[in-house]
């Protein structure tokens, strides 16, 4: 496998168009309906809170784009962050041993994930499934059910800002700037695509197919550790309870952003704009005051209006 | 590496292994029952919740110090689960079924099936639609109008109140939101501003005020959350945008953090639901029940209203 530029991604950035319009036209609207949506303070507003989803969503990009899945987001978000909180309180560890126990904890679910999929060769699926159990179990299990309350305020000081930038956003776009640059750039981000699209000839072509797949769970396992560890800054406790069906809104933004679920096809960019479509929506509707029920719907109906738009467009 | 026959049986080994380490940590030997005791099932609605786990735990304690035997499940919030639950209670031929039921219409079939078999039930912390033969609760209409009727009074029954709801549709999100509208009924000056839920989850309250700081700043004075995680996400909310002093906020359960958040001041109130209460009334009219003496067909536990004044009684239990 050579670097030249591989046709899925030139599509890509085509792709992309659609996305931008439709998030142009409801940021527009919302500009119009609203008096609060386009301030400053709103905008960084949305941007703090799309930054977990988003650092999901690029993790579990990689893992896409290989062609699996990953279920255990939500429940790994969960885990690392109760693991960070363990080690967060006041006073007894200096503040990177905290986050890289959260960032560890994530990393090595990731793994395992990996090695099942790729030693066991059990369907990324059904070991994912697993995990969503077992990390959501073991999160019960060291957190005793409760909150991990009592944590450093240097730890929840992550969850602040920088200036005027949120400090999750800064971490969002770190991980987003560095995984575009690695999937276009590096040789083993483009074995990625290589193998989601078609893992014979990769495999024909010299590629060792396990060591990539267990790369992208294992990167996917370490962002979604990053994840827990922000979400614990923010709701400054490691909640057991956290990040319940986190997965699918951070799978919602990759598909949304153009990745195929059949792997091989996608971008960093395009799950960026789909993240940003889906946090633009959820601070949107609370902006509007829109009930509870209708909010569901609503967001349903743009996530696969959205992606429906995208698609016809790439076709013609 | 080839899933071969020898790394089958390994894998298989390992999993067993894992299974009987489990099974030996996480359940407690089914022991023979001694002759007179009680034998009681408990089915927890979500021992993953803290209240319900408090409950549960309360109920266990009490149990022990009144000697009933007792089959300990937890329905993980699955009404079919809880179900089936039940139905495992009635083939091990239990005296009284005790019910924190996961869900009003969904867990009534379970009711059903207790009665049927002739097995007494007791209800506790939430309502079915079934009726079982005692409920042993808190009226959860009474929590909505305590922490309206506090919010009426900080604010002299003038301003604007936002409301975060719980789960749309359960028994406790519905309850405390006609207790707070019937507060709101009697305050021409009290205005509900905004209302949304945030699913009883931290991390959603805190986000939907970060919306609502948007949409409303300064516009008003008072939240209610439906529960104390949420109300703990709505106050970090406030905290960081440095409005916390105008805005009064109040939750319900006295879970640890949001009374040491009052004591600490940090927190305006919140609404004690007493787990300890429960539980042993639960227990206790199970006793009755198995001992075939009268009971009361109903048990009210009264909510209280924690503020920094009274939170130090509320630390201890």
């Amino acid at each position: 496998m050579t670097a030249t530029t591989s046709p899925a991604l030139d599509r890509n950035l085509l792709h992309r168009l659609g996305i931008v319009a439709v998030l142009f036209v409801i940021a527009g609207l919302l500009s119009v309906l609203t008096d609060s949506f386009a301030t400053a303070s709103n905008l960084t507003n949305v941007a703090r809170q799309v930054s977990i989803n988003g650092i999901l969503a690029v993790g579990v990009t990689f893992v896409l784009l290989t062609g699996g899945v990953d279920l255990s987001l939500g429940s790994v978000v969960a885990l690392s962050g109760v693991a960070c909180a363990l080690f967060a309180h006041p006073g007894e560890y200096p503040l990177f041993v905290p986050i890289c126990v959260g960032l560890l904890t994530g990393g090595l679910c990731g793994l395992l994930n990996g090695v099942l999929v790729t030693r066991g060769g059990i369907a990324p699926f059904i070991v994912t499934l697993g995990m969503m159990t077992v990390a959501r179990g073991l999160a019960l299990i060291f957190s005793g059910g409760k909150p991990v309350a009592d944590m450093s305020p240097d730890l929840t000081g992550l969850a602040g800002d920088l200036g005027p930038v949120p400090i999750p956003l800064i971490c969002f776009a770190a991980v987003a700037v560095l995984s575009w640059l690695f999937l276009g750039r590096f040789r083993l981000g483009r074995h990625l695509y290589a193998v989601g699209g078609n893992e014979q000839a990769a495999r024909a072509a010299g590629v060792s197919v396990p060591k990539v797949k267990l790369f992208a769970y294992g990167l996917c396992g370490l962002l979604t550790g990053l994840a827990g560890v922000v979400l614990a800054a923010r709701i400054t406790t490691g909640q057991p309870n956290a990040g319940q069906a986190y997965e699918l809104d951070a799978i919602a933004a990759v598909v949304i952003g153009g990745t195929s679920l059949s792997g091989g096809v996608g971008s960093v960019l395009g799950t960026v704009l789909g993240v940003l479509l889906i946090g633009v929506i959820n601070n949107g509707l609370d902006l509007l005051s829109v009930s509870s029920y209708y909010q569901a719907v609503i967001k349903g109906i743009i996530i696969v209006g959205a992606v429906w738009l995208d698609r016809r467009q790439a076709r013609s | 590496m080839r899933l071969t026959p020898r790394t089958a049986a390994g894998t298989f080994g390992l999993a067993c292994a894992l299974l009987a380490t489990g099974l030996s940590v996480g359940c407690k030997k089914a022991e023979t029952r001694k002759p007179g005791e009680w034998l009681v099932g408990y089915s927890s609605r979500d021992q993953s919740a803290e209240y319900t786990a408090r409950l549960g735990d309360a109920v266990q304690a009490r149990a022990k110090e009144r000697g009933v035997k007792l089959v300990f499940v937890d329905a993980q919030a699955d009404a079919q689960k809880q179900i089936s639950q039940t139905e495992n209670f009635i083939s091990q031929k239990v005296d009284v079924i005790i019910l924190n039921p996961c869900e009003v219409e969904a867990s009534s079939p379970a009711i059903d099936r207790a009665r049927a078999a002739k097995i007494p039930v007791v209800n506790v912390n939430s309502l079915t639609k079934a009726a079982p033969d005692c409920y042993v609760g808190s009226d959860d209409e009474q929590a909505g109008i305590l922490a309206m009727e506090a919010i009426a009074k900080q604010l002299n029954g003038q301003g604007n109140v936002l409301m975060i709801h719980g789960i749309m549709g359960q028994s406790a999100q519905i309850h405390r939101d006609a207790g707070a509208r019937k507060v709101l009924a009697k305050y021409p000056g009290l205005k509900l501003l905004d209302h949304q839920t945030a699913s009883w989850d931290r991390a959603k309250a805190l986000a939907l005020t970060e919306n609502w700081l948007q949409a409303h700043k300064g516009k008003f004075q008072a939240i209610f959350a439906h529960n104390d995680e949420m109300a703990m996400g709505a106050l970090l909310a406030l905290e960081r945008a440095g409005v916390k002093k105008d805005v009064y906020v109040i939750g319900v359960d006295a879970i640890a953090q949001a009374l040491d958040a009052v004591k600490s001041g940090r927190l305006d109130a919140t609404v004690f639901q007493d787990a300890v209460g429960q539980g042993r009334g639960a227990i206790d009219t199970a006793i009755l029940m198995a001992a075939k003496q009268p009971y009361e067909k109903e048990v009210m536990i009264p909510f209280q209203v924690v503020t920094r004044e009274n939170v130090d009684q509320f630390l201890k239990k």
